[in-house]
């Protein structure tokens, strides 16, 4: 092993210095001390100078030692694709499980395959920091993944040049005409082009615990109202969401702004500038406020890590709004009857649907409003500088096919399939995504970002600012506060 | 290349060149790890990357940086952490040395187990303690969470958000997370502190202590006007030490409150890696850690300056 | 730690001591122990509602020791021992953390004390046996450089590890973390060093360059054998530091191989966020090897420590 030689030369080295020490001082010549001190970038392991002619056994076997492309053998090429899943990860009950056997299950068909061609080579990303990771890689041109998974807004890494522009390549090929219009759009940036090619589009939902709500989900805020005040009655809060500033504001993303979409709100002026101080914007805060001041909404919504799924897989909790990939998280659920739904896997609560324990529903908007929702597409980006853009676009067809496409979709990323043809698979006529399909129809889904060209500078914003007006300081001037947080990014924007 | 004439000479060329080469080493790694970084740091501070590349803006980073409605917060908690969390770790580390500084039986096992936090990474105490208080399932949430001992909804420490402040815009007093935090870190800076003392302390010659209670003072009084003056440089210099880790450190926040809950926890160090790595504006997180930087230097500068008057005129 | 006994107390109040210091350390060991007895439970009494100290309880008795469900469920999942025919032991360990984090920490910590301790030794000796020019703002600079933050340095030592990448040298990870190691406690090191040369005499060195050693010769021969206890500090405290340290790996590290312990056990915790259980095993698996060292080498730390910060 590596480590090991490194280990042993580095002792050897120690030891040669400190036996410096010669026994007649005056004949023995000194070497020429300019050799040993060289400057190298590396931690040069013999820096320290020698004193007598003694050989210098730690220059060869370095820690460098492994470059990491192949010589050339007849092997395949990488296809480098840097995911937020680890096959490797063989943990059944970590959270991420679902995703990495997905891969486990896939790689080798795609590498068989394409024996000799391409090798898809997964490089699994920490989550909470792969974005910036690629932006920092790309810009100071360093080592690029040929593809990319993204969960994000496509205008981040457009505004930074990390994304090539796909356009006209798409286009060219079969699927696109079978791309979901929402599913393109969620991949186009404000400039009018394609940065990515989307896998699959997650809706916003509400998921909903039948016992909690026998009659149906209420259509409008004041239903919901008094439907709350009666399951508060009996000890259980109403709705759990993402409400923590955690994740940088990743709560935009997610049940947040399904709520202010609802009300009619938006984030931006249709121009690029964000614009938060709008009526209907103020209408959903003090919405919010109410339930939260009132208690219809758990304590741990607020506490981040995701910590607001726990309430809502023990039947804790009457709804759940966020995303339709929730599914994949969800594991081992008891409905508030006591039944018990524990495989461990992203079948849980896809079985206590079937059985009619919980459904899915939009989130109540105010008469004349439609049901908001934010649409996230999940989609591949070809970053700039990929090394193997041949096969990057190969992949790209192959998981692009009436066969892939599904899989990944509901074994990694979650959601619809962009394509459309993909949605007749028999995967997706299960009534979960019937009713994802209804509530879908009823909402109005897009992206929360909607012109903003710089998401990620956005979100931190929008999110504390919604935070602290609901939750840590329910009495301060909403238009106010709405106003100073638009200034402060469009003090960015030239 | 032919140092051989030099060794005709009782001392070579080499061996009255020794301290350069003795020191090249070290002066190579710092230069590589620390100096490089530190001038690169204030060039990016002055860059924006657009979809172009890098481009040069002037100030206009630590203009916006300062403009920023976080930023003001956030030196806020900076200075409400920091000023507790030293106070607390001094306070409880000179209780703990002087309690040591007696001779007495099984004061090895005490110190020893006192020290066991001071080898755990951050990451570690930061989850230690957030275990405690989690949502739901945290060790004492069940008892915080009791509404008849914290009306009316009981205590959630992660979530709980902070009391009014008493002056506008400074935020004090602090969330229970940020005293969660103030906790932790102090946890784990507290046996560095006490053994500072404590070796402090043991230099004090006991001649000195001795006459004074021959002058009839009591324990008070020794302690305030012999030992206390004694120790001071020594205290000076554990400040430093847990004024500059508590600034630059963000993994115990990273693993407890992630901030959280809104901005209560989030000091400078957290900003900076929330600006860099988040919000990917690496030109205004250098401009932020400039600043970071600048301050500690300017505390480092008072310290040695303090310890230097401190010991008479002497060497440092 | 054996000063001179002082008497700031009064006699009688030895009790008092004994019953201030007990107190002191068990609220000390307090995070300790909970954190312990949380890896030790199982998942459904981790997710319990509300959340029981000891899982003792039985239906009808509030705690019954022979009711405990202790589990090893956490342990387990951290190491995920699977049968194999071919390990000694007849198992193989698959949990990344411990088979592949833990040895990548191992040798980043080893292998960046040692060039620590040479660096420190070599530089230290200097400053303490020679005056040159600049030898006190060399010394002032040095202390200076630990004011610059480490996330300060963070952001441009993440674009040079790009950087480098780019240049098409044999690059490993590997190599420029433990350089960024190196780099990092060097500072410290250093004054700790010195203090320790300081306070060996010189003429022990003059008598053996007299006998015929050269100046490094003598410093190795004679003189470092005296350091010996203090080079032994120093590679403890670096190596505690280099253990622990998570900012630094996180960011640098970007091949999964090579990632340090932190890293994992970070990213362990996003993807284990209610199986507290599982995280608080692998904090107990990892803190224990640095905990170990310490108890046997507790003197070695406290003098670096005293040393360290003293004389800073």
């Amino acid at each position: 092993m590596n480590k090991r030689i490194l280990l042993i030369s580095l002792t050897i080295a120690v030891l040669t210095v400190l036996a410096a020490c010669a026994p007649a001082p005056t004949a023995t010549p000194v070497p020429a001390p300019t050799s040993a001190p060289a400057p190298t970038s590396a931690p040069a392991p013999t820096s320290a100078p020698q004193a007598t002619a003694a050989p210098k056994p730690t220059e060869a076997p370095k820690p460098t030692a492994v470059p990491p492309t192949a010589t050339a053998v007849p092997k395949p090429k990488d296809i480098v694709f840097w995911t937020q899943f680890d096959e490797k990860n063989m943990d059944p009950k970590s959270d991420s499980a679902v995703g990495n056997a997905y891969l486990r299950d896939t790689m080798p068909q795609f590498n068989k395959q394409f024996t000799g061609k391409w090798n898809w080579a997964n490089v699994q990303k920490d989550f909470s920091k792969m974005n910036a990771e690629l932006v920092a890689a790309v810009q100071a041109k360093g080592e690029v993944p040929d593809l990319f998974q993204i969960s994000l807004d496509i205008n981040t890494f457009v505004n930074n040049g990390t994304a090539q522009d796909l356009t006209a390549w798409a286009q060219a090929q079969a699927w696109y005409k079978d791309l979901d219009p929402s599913a393109v759009s969620a991949c186009t940036a404000t400039n009018g082009k394609l940065y990515c090619i989307p896998l699959s589009i997650r809706p916003q939902v509400v998921l909903v615990w039948k016992d909690h709500f026998p009659n149906g989900y209420p259509k409008t805020p004041a239903d919901f109202l008094t439907q709350a005040a009666a399951l508060k009655a009996k000890g259980v809060p109403a709705l759990t969401y993402y409400g923590s500033t955690f994740g940088d504001g990743n709560g935009i993303t997610r049940g947040m702004t399904t709520m202010m979409f609802s009300f009619g709100g938006k984030y931006d002026d249709g121009k690029g500038k964000m614009l938060l101080n709008t009526p209907e914007n103020i209408a959903a805060i003090q919405f919010m406020r109410e339930i939260v001041a009132k208690g219809y909404v758990t304590e741990s919504s607020f506490a981040g890590n995701f910590q607001e799924e726990e309430a809502f897989k023990t039947g804790a909790v009457g709804s759940f709004a966020t995303g339709m990939n929730a599914y994949l998280f969800l594991n081992t659920l008891k409905a508030p009857s006591g039944t018990r739904y524990a495989k461990g896997n992203l079948n849980d609560y896809l079985d206590a649907l079937a059985a009619g324990d919980t459904y899915l529903a939009p989130f109540p908007a105010p008469a004349g409003k439609t049901p908001g929702c934010n649409l996230a597409a999940s989609g591949i980006i070809v970053p700039t500088g990929s090394k193997n853009l041949d096969g990057a676009k190969e992949f790209i067809n192959w998981i692009m096919t009436p066969q892939q496409n599904p899989q990944f979709v509901l074994g990694a990323v979650g959601g619809f399939p962009a394509l459309k043809t993909s949605l007749s698979n028999s995967s997706f006529q299960t009534p979960y995504f019937k009713q994802a399909g209804q509530v879908m129809a009823a909402s109005n889904c897009r992206p929360w970002f909607g012109t903003l060209t710089k998401p990620s500078v956005a979100q931190p914003i929008i999110m504390t600012t919604l935070y602290k007006l609901i939750k840590e300081d329910p009495t301060a001037d909403i238009a106010a506060a709405l106003t100073k947080a638009q200034e402060e990014y469009n003090k960015d924007i030239k | 290349m032919s140092p051989n004439i030099h060794s005709l000479k009782k001392q070579s060329w080499f061996d009255k060149s020794l301290p350069v080469w003795l020191l090249l080493p070290t002066m190579l790694a710092l230069l590589v790890v620390q100096v490089y970084p530190t001038l690169y740091t204030i060039w990016l501070s002055t860059q924006e990357h657009d979809a172009a590349g890098w481009k040069f803006v002037g100030l206009d980073n630590f203009e916006r940086l300062i403009t920023l409605n976080q930023f003001g917060e956030s030196v806020g908690l900076t200075i409400v952490f920091l000023v507790f969390h030293v106070a607390l770790t001094m306070l409880g580390g000179f209780i703990t040395a002087f309690l040591l500084s007696r001779k007495i039986r099984f004061s090895g096992l005490f110190i020893t187990l006192l020290f066991i936090p001071w080898v755990l990474s951050h990451v570690i105490v930061g989850f230690m303690f957030r275990l405690m208080v989690a949502p739901d399932y945290g060790v004492f949430t069940g008892y915080l969470m009791d509404p008849a001992r914290f009306p009316p909804n009981g205590l959630s420490i992660l979530t709980a958000v902070p009391p009014k402040p008493w002056i506008p815009g400074f935020p004090f007093p602090p969330a229970p997370a940020m005293w969660l935090l103030i906790l932790a870190s102090t946890w784990r800076a507290l046996p560095f502190v006490t053994l500072l003392i404590l070796a402090a302390i043991q230099m004090v010659p006991a001649e000195v202590v001795e006459s004074s209670r021959i002058d009839g003072a009591n324990n008070w009084q020794v302690i305030r006007h012999i030992v206390v003056p004694l120790i001071l440089p020594t205290m000076v210099v554990a400040i430093f030490n847990v004024i500059l880790n508590g600034m630059n450190g963000v993994a115990i926040i990273f693993t407890s409150t992630g901030g959280g809950p809104g901005t209560a926890t989030q000091i400078l160090s957290y900003l900076l890696y929330s600006i860099g790595w988040s919000r990917i504006q690496f030109g205004r997180a250098a401009a932020l850690a400039l600043i970071i930087a600048l301050v500690n230097w300017a505390l480092i500068l008072a310290t040695l300056r303090f310890t230097k008057i401190e010991e008479g005129h002497d060497q440092v | 730690m054996n000063g001179p006994s002082h008497s700031f107390w009064s006699g009688k109040s030895r009790w008092v001591i004994y019953g201030a210091l007990i107190t002191i350390v068990v609220l000390n060991m307090l995070p300790i122990a909970l954190t312990l007895i949380v890896s030790f439970k199982t998942h459904e009494d981790i997710i319990r509602i509300p959340p029981q100290l000891f899982p003792c309880d039985t239906p009808t008795q509030a705690f019954d020791l022979s009711a405990c469900r202790w589990s090893l469920e956490g342990y387990d999942r951290v190491l995920m021992l699977q049968p194999s025919q071919e390990s000694f032991w007849g198992y193989d360990m698959t949990g990344k953390i411990v088979a592949t984090y833990g040895g990548n920490t191992v040798l980043y910590a080893v292998v960046s004390s040692l060039f620590v301790v040479l660096f420190a030794a070599t530089s230290g000796y200097a400053f303490s046996r020679y005056r040159f020019r600049g030898h006190n703002a060399l010394l002032t600079g040095i202390i200076a450089i630990t004011g610059v933050p480490l996330l300060t340095n963070l952001l441009a030592l993440y674009q040079m590890g790009i950087g480098i990448r780019t240049l098409g040298l044999p690059y490993d990870d590997r190599v420029f973390i433990i350089l960024v190691y190196v780099g990092f406690f060097l500072p410290l090191s250093v004054w700790i060093a010195k203090g320790f040369f300081d306070a060996i005499p010189r003429d022990l060195e003059e008598a053996a360059m007299i006998d015929g050693c050269s100046p490094l010769g003598a410093l190795f021969r004679v003189t470092a054998p005296l350091a010996a206890p203090g080079m032994i500090a120093i590679f403890m405290l670096t190596f505690v530091n280099v253990w622990n340290e998570f900012l630094a790996g996180y960011l640098l590290v970007t091949k999964n191989a090579n990632k340090p312990v932190m890293f994992g056990l970070y990213e362990f915790l996003g993807q284990n966020l209610v199986n507290l259980q599982v995280v608080a095993a692998a904090c107990a698996i990892i803190a224990m090897p640095v905990v170990i060292l310490f108890l046997f080498f507790r003197r070695h730390f406290f003098t670096a420590m005293v040393e360290g910060s003293v004389k800073g």
